[in-house]
């Protein structure tokens, strides 16, 4: 990839606080829109697309819609972008209805996964588009083409030809493009999905940092967790046309509502087991290997089994068994590194998956190797 | 190479080289150059040098040109094909954007619509817009019975009748061109436009229209193309001011006196019809003529970068200013709905105009009056019973049905084993030779009569079955090609590397993998390449003799000189036998689009 930030390291406070030119910073409250969605339904047929869903974004907010595909999240995102029309339901604008205006008044900015640069305009007259539609003269244009070329590391690219350039390059001029008219929303459809995984990590960065700076409201489509994870101050979680949760990135993973979305969210172990106890908060469980440990759990379940979440990274792993952990035998080890990825067999059979650092000091261990692991109340996440 | 004579060794390696170079999949390309050679290159070469034969070079072509009757004939037809094409161009694409942008049903409907027409022959679709327009017809009716005309007038036999009945005509050639240009543009590219705030007309000006410049363009081209040649609608719905140049040539062509003149008028048509495609082919590639890729590959242009980046004070950037953008903001105005709704009504326009005359002659065919007329006064079979029960157009339906079964078979021969060797050998200029194998689709009709005639008369094949079969067949290897290698491009390398990898000969790859992916393109080839002969009135016009007459020869004989019911029997017949062959060819096609 002939990518510029690739030949020019990246300083400190290079790419993280960069900021528009004087005069153009501003308080991020002051742009950005906020976004009701309520009861939105779209149907293709009996099938529901978008299932009475509603959503509130707050002005400014970086908030990503995280689902599967079919979950519904491109629907929606094409929703609130008026390219397909609600069949029920209403989405509000600052507090105004926007189902009877076009797309092209809504004032929005969009970066598409495909990138979809109009291959017959140069790079600049691409980022100058909005600007020329929204009437602003040409001298006032030209100006900000250029500092938002700036700001996107563009500048040298100014007059190529977006088929001339790398897909990286490409996303940036498609997001140029989307901020140039410093909208108050800008949506953004799965933008990193064409683009390989170096530069993705890097442009989500510049994205998050652009957003921050700008301060507009956006929503983001993907169907990658960690990209989700990443980059949003709240995750929408999808599942057949109906949010299944919404949340900070830290709640959605550590206190997912239910199986689906502890699954799709980050590696998880979903073990079954019985609750022997209840003290307080705390269950006191038993599993099929027998093995008793205690979680912390929301105050609706007390008796019966219940689903227990235990992230992979939260287990602790030991050659020599202690006082409150049980055996496993390793079926597979991964090296991925900076970390080794385990999957072992508890007794009775439920398999288990353990991430933990790699030691230089430890053997990697075999196929059939014994270990012993534990995991606390704290590390555990009883679903409902 | 090695030489033989060295040892034995030698010679091994010699035998195992040619072995090599008979498995070369470039020998399949030979049969069908041969035939093209034989049976299309050698008469058009022939044709050529008997025009120059005279007692100096140039002598024929000075007549052409010297008489009135000729030259104001060419600028006639200059100024009808530019205008049919402008026509095609203006109602062609928003009919594109319509397909284009409905959703299934509609979509198919409309689509059918459009392609239906296409595979009717020209001769049916001309004869019912003189139903139509006929004094007893029902334009006539309606006219006069909403008080505009006091009585039916003469609505054929004039200039415009003749714009009318081309562009219709052509009509699906343009839209079919133009959809596969828009189709292919990524769908973001307009909703990129919009959500940058640009309303549908400054979305379609600024980013379709640019877009999907050379795709008009070849469709522009290939109309005005097949326009200059034509012979049949002008004839029939024109007047006596409205001759076509290709109309000369079929005029002269029985006179012995005109040898040498005659081919003069046959190489001026030819050689502007090369001139047009060869400058159009320079700028959009060749593959324009059969609907290949290029078409929606555009970058800025020189003088859109100058203007961005040098003279950003020029004329035209301020003009643009001024009017050019305000404008386009202006239009953003709108509401959203009129850009829609003139793509409906001209779109609907259209498909009212390639529809409805065949509606009105199917529903003629069951006419109880013994002449044309619309309403009809009541509903029977008896042209029906006329038709199957007449010797004579039983005997030519046959014909029909012959010659056009040969004729697919020698096409698909020839033309599928052409494909196997353009796409799966890796011989130099491969462009070339399928620009050759493609080329009779751009010859005018009449042209290739005419070289024909005095090769059929010299091998004596005039009134031959298979010398008829042969020549429509000219016209049926293009189709075959261009479909078998569009399917024969969709089938998966990977699968035959599979097969072959898992112990399968090169035959036995062929039958399992490569036939029954390629299958559903060969069943539309071949429809498609029987339906061209079985419509083919030009050739055999030429061709056939007093004892060989065909379906399409016998219909152009009754146009010129009774227009009856009959006609609209054998009409709705075709559109039977086409509409039965779409259905058919239908998920062939949905397949094949995929693929390609």
């Amino acid at each position: 990839m002939g990518e510029p930030a690739a030949q020019r390291p990246m300083r400190a406070g290079d790419a993280n606080v960069r900021t528009l030119p004087t005069g153009r910073q501003r308080d991020r409250d002051a742009i950005g829109s906020s976004i009701a969605v309520r009861d939105a339904v779209k149907r293709y047929g009996s099938f529901h697309a978008v299932d009475r869903i509603s959503i509130d974004i707050e002005p400014g907010e970086f908030i990503t819609l995280l689902g599967p595909s079919g979950s519904g999240k491109t629907t929606l995102l094409n929703l609130v972008a008026g390219f397909q029309s609600l069949d029920s339901g209403e989405i509000l604008v600052d507090g105004k209805p926007v189902h009877n205006v076009p797309t092209h008044n809504r004032g929005f900015g969009m970066v598409f996964q495909s990138y979809a640069l109009f291959p017959n305009m140069t790079v600049s007259q691409n980022v100058a588009f909005p600007l020329r539609m929204a009437g602003v003269d040409r001298a006032t244009a030209e100006r900000r083409v250029a500092e938002t070329l700036e700001i996107m590391r563009l500048t040298e690219h100014a007059t190529k030809s977006p088929s001339q350039m790398s897909g990286g390059q490409q996303q940036r001029v498609a997001i140029a493009r989307a901020i140039v008219r410093e909208p108050k929303v800008v949506l953004m459809d799965e933008p990193l999905s064409a683009l390989d995984r170096r530069l993705r990590e890097q442009i989500q960065i510049e994205i998050r940092d652009l957003h921050r700076t700008i301060g507009s409201t956006i929503l983001f489509v993907t169907h990658d967790q960690g990209e989700a994870l990443t980059m949003s101050d709240r995750i929408a979680v999808l599942n057949a046309g109906k949010i299944v949760q919404i949340g900070r990135p830290l709640d959605i993973y550590r206190h997912p509502i239910d199986r689906f979305v502890a699954s799709f969210v980050g590696e998880s172990n979903l073990i079954e087991a019985e609750i022997l106890q209840k003290r307080g908060s705390t269950l006191t469980m038993k599993n099929r290997a027998g093995y008793v440990f205690s979680a912390e759990s929301r105050d609706t379940i007390d008796v019966g089994r219940a689903t227990v979440l235990v992230r992979p990274e939260r287990i602790a792993v030991s050659n020599e068994p202690s006082a409150n952990s049980t055996p496993v035998s390793v079926t597979s080890t991964i090296f991925l590194g900076e970390i080794l990825r385990i999957e072992a067999q508890m007794e009775g059979g439920d398999p288990l998956l353990i991430r933990c650092t790699d030691m230089a000091d430890r053997p990697l261990p075999n196929v059939g190797d014994r270990l012993h692991v534990n995991w606390g109340a704290a590390d555990c996440w009883v679903l409902a | 190479m090695t030489s033989a004579s060295i040892g034995v060794q030698a010679d091994r390696a010699a035998d195992l080289d040619l072995v090599r170079r008979l498995k070369d999949p470039a020998l399949l390309l030979l049969p069908a150059l041969a035939f093209l050679a034989f049976i299309y290159l050698l008469p058009l070469i022939d044709l050529i040098r008997i025009s120059v034969s005279g007692p100096s070079w140039t002598s024929y072509f000075e007549r052409v040109f010297a008489i009135p009757l000729y030259w104001d004939s060419l600028v006639r037809t200059m100024q009808i094909s530019v205008t049919v094409a402008c026509l095609c161009l203006l109602f062609g694409y928003p009919t594109a954007l319509l397909i284009h942008r409905s959703r299934g049903i509609t979509q198919a409907l409309i689509a059918t619509a459009i392609v239906l027409p296409y595979f009717i022959a020209i001769l049916i679709r001309t004869y019912a817009w003189m139903v139509l327009l006929g004094r007893n017809g029902p334009v006539n009716k309606l006219l006069v019975s909403i008080g505009i005309l006091s009585e039916p007038a003469q609505l054929l036999f004039n200039r415009g009748t003749v714009l009318l009945g081309m562009t219709a005509v052509l009509l699906p050639l343009m839209v079919l061109t133009i959809y596969s240009s828009v189709a292919r543009l990524d769908q973001s590219l307009t909703r990129a436009a919009l959500a940058s705030g640009a309303g549908p007309i400054a979305a379609f000006w600024r980013v379709l229209l640019p877009l999907t410049l050379p795709g008009m363009g070849a469709g522009f081209l290939l109309v005005f193309v097949a326009a200059i040649g034509f012979f049949i609608t002008p004839t029939l719905l024109g007047g006596p001011g409205d001759q076509m140049f290709a109309m000369h040539i079929t005029q002269q062509a029985d006179s012995v006196t005109s040898e040498g003149f005659l081919q003069a008028l046959g190489v001026v048509l030819l050689a502007i019809t090369l001139a047009v495609v060869a400058v159009a082919g320079r700028f959009l590639g060749f593959e324009f003529i059969w609907g290949g890729r290029k078409l929606t590959e555009a970058t800025p242009t020189t003088a859109d970068r100058r203007a961005a980046d040098v003279s950003r004070r020029s004329v035209a950037a301020s003009a643009a200013d001024l009017i050019g953008w305000p404008l386009l903001r202006l239009f953003g105005r709108l509401p959203a709905s009129f850009g829609t709704w003139t793509v409906r009504l001209m779109g609907g326009l259209v498909i009212a105009i390639l529809i409805l005359p065949i509606i009105v002659v199917m529903i003629i065919s069951f006419s109880s009056a013994s002449y044309l007329t619309f309403p009809p006064p009541g509903f029977s079979f008896r042209w029906y019973e006329q038709f199957f029960s007449d010797s004579n157009w039983m005997r030519a339906f046959w014909t029909s049905l012959v010659v056009a079964a040969m004729s697919a078979g020698i096409a698909i021969v020839l033309g599928a084993s052409a494909a196997l060797g353009i796409v799966r050998s890796s011989i130099r200029g491969k462009s070339t030779i399928m620009l050759l194998l493609v080329s009779p689709i751009i010859v005018p009709p009449v042209v290739l009569g005419l070289s024909l005639y005095s090769l059929f008369l010299r091998f004596d094949l005039v009134g031959s079955v298979f010398g008829l079969a042969a020549a429509h067949a000219i016209g049926g290897l293009p189709l075959v090609v261009v479909i078998v290698s569009a399917s024969l491009q969709g089938v998966d390398t990977r699968l035959e590397q599979a097969a072959a990898v898992h112990g399968a000969s090169s035959l036995t790859v062929f039958r399992l993998v490569t036939l029954p992916a390629i299958m559903p393109g060969l069943a539309a080839a071949t429809f498609f390449a029987f339906l061209h002969s079985f419509d083919e009135l030009v050739l055999t016009l030429f061709l056939s003799s007093a004892e060989l007459k065909t379906l399409p020869l016998m219909l152009w004989g009754d146009v010129n000189y009774r227009l009856n019911p009959v006609l609209a029997v054998v009409s709705t017949l075709e559109v039977l036998l086409v509409v039965a062959g779409l259905a058919l060819a239908r998920p062939v096609l949905a397949t094949s689009r995929k693929a390609t």
